[in-house]
């Protein structure tokens, strides 16, 4: 067991492992040592627990490795224990927003655009003319809500999977 | 780490930290003890966070005069123990309009 336990701490980043792998083990077999004078009930779910905490808490630290705390926090925490803290003070920025409208705004200013001059000029060579363009807004933004959707989708399942979804947590504070 | 709501599990570990430094079985045993065996940390899930409260200043290595390896201890900084109290404070104010609302709905 403290072979795998060692062997698990590979996956944590090498600067994590430097500075706590020394300490993690030591505690680790005082808990181990703790747990199997209770019985083996409680050797299963220490053997679980632990070796969630450590799958959760490498992939997390890999998270911020690659991405930083910022980049964590947007997806909130692997395990529910080691989430710190809520980010109740984010807020969607609103010039995000304007500047969204803004962006939309222009690009159908500019297909409009492209329409009049698209009919303005005489099509009298079929080499050279302009080529005619079938304009889709409609069905590109369509397109573009069921991917967003499908990730939005996708992104739920997974917090479900990992217990961090609103609705659990959600229960989990009523209880 | 800035200051702000904290997790029960976090929470906890500073709490264990208030009277005395400690090292990491002694946190883990404090915490189950402390919640009635409710919550039971795992190595990784108590690393986690106190390589968190470390990079945030909350906590600081205490270095014990007969320390062996794998022994570090953790204590409480001023920072963190003044972050504490506001915390403590928050929950005072919270479980005080909780226990109005819910007098009130009994009324």
């Amino acid at each position: 067991m403290l072979a795998l336990y060692r062997g698990l701490l590979y996956l944590y980043p090498p600067a994590y492992r430097r500075e706590f792998c020394v300490e993690m083990t030591a505690v680790f077999e005082e808990a181990k040592k703790e747990a199997w004078q209770r019985g083996v009930v409680e050797q299963v779910v220490f053997c679980a627990r632990e070796l969630g905490g450590l799958a959760g808490g490498a992939l997390e630290e890999h998270m911020r490795v690659v991405g930083g705390s910022d980049f964590l926090q947007m997806f909130g925490s692997m395990s529910g224990s080691r989430r710190l803290r809520m980010r109740s003070e984010f807020r969607f920025p609103k010039a995000t927003v304007a500047l969204m409208t803004i962006i939309l705004a222009a690009v159908v200013w500019t297909i409009e655009k492209a329409k009049a001059i698209s009919a303005s000029v005489p099509h009298t060579s079929q080499q050279v003319g302009p080529i005619s363009v079938q304009f889709t807004i409609v069905p590109t933004l369509v397109l573009v809500l069921i991917i967003a959707g499908t990730a939005g989708a996708i992104g739920w399942a997974v917090l479900f999977a990992l217990r961090r979804s609103g609705v659990q947590r959600f229960i989990g504070f009523k209880g | 780490m800035e200051p702000g709501p904290l997790t029960e599990p976090v929470l906890l570990i500073l709490l264990s930290l208030v009277e005395q430094p400690r090292h990491g079985y002694s946190i883990l045993k404090d915490v189950e003890e402390m919640s009635n065996g409710r919550v039971k940390l795992s190595t990784g899930t108590l690393y986690g966070a106190l390589c968190r409260l470390l990079e945030g200043g909350w906590i600081e290595r205490f270095q014990e005069t007969d320390a062996t390896r794998g022994r570090q201890a953790y204590r409480l900084s001023r920072a963190g123990r003044r972050n504490l109290q506001a915390e403590v404070g928050r929950l005072k104010q919270l479980s005080r309009l909780a226990s109005l609302r819910v007098a009130q709905k009994e009324v």
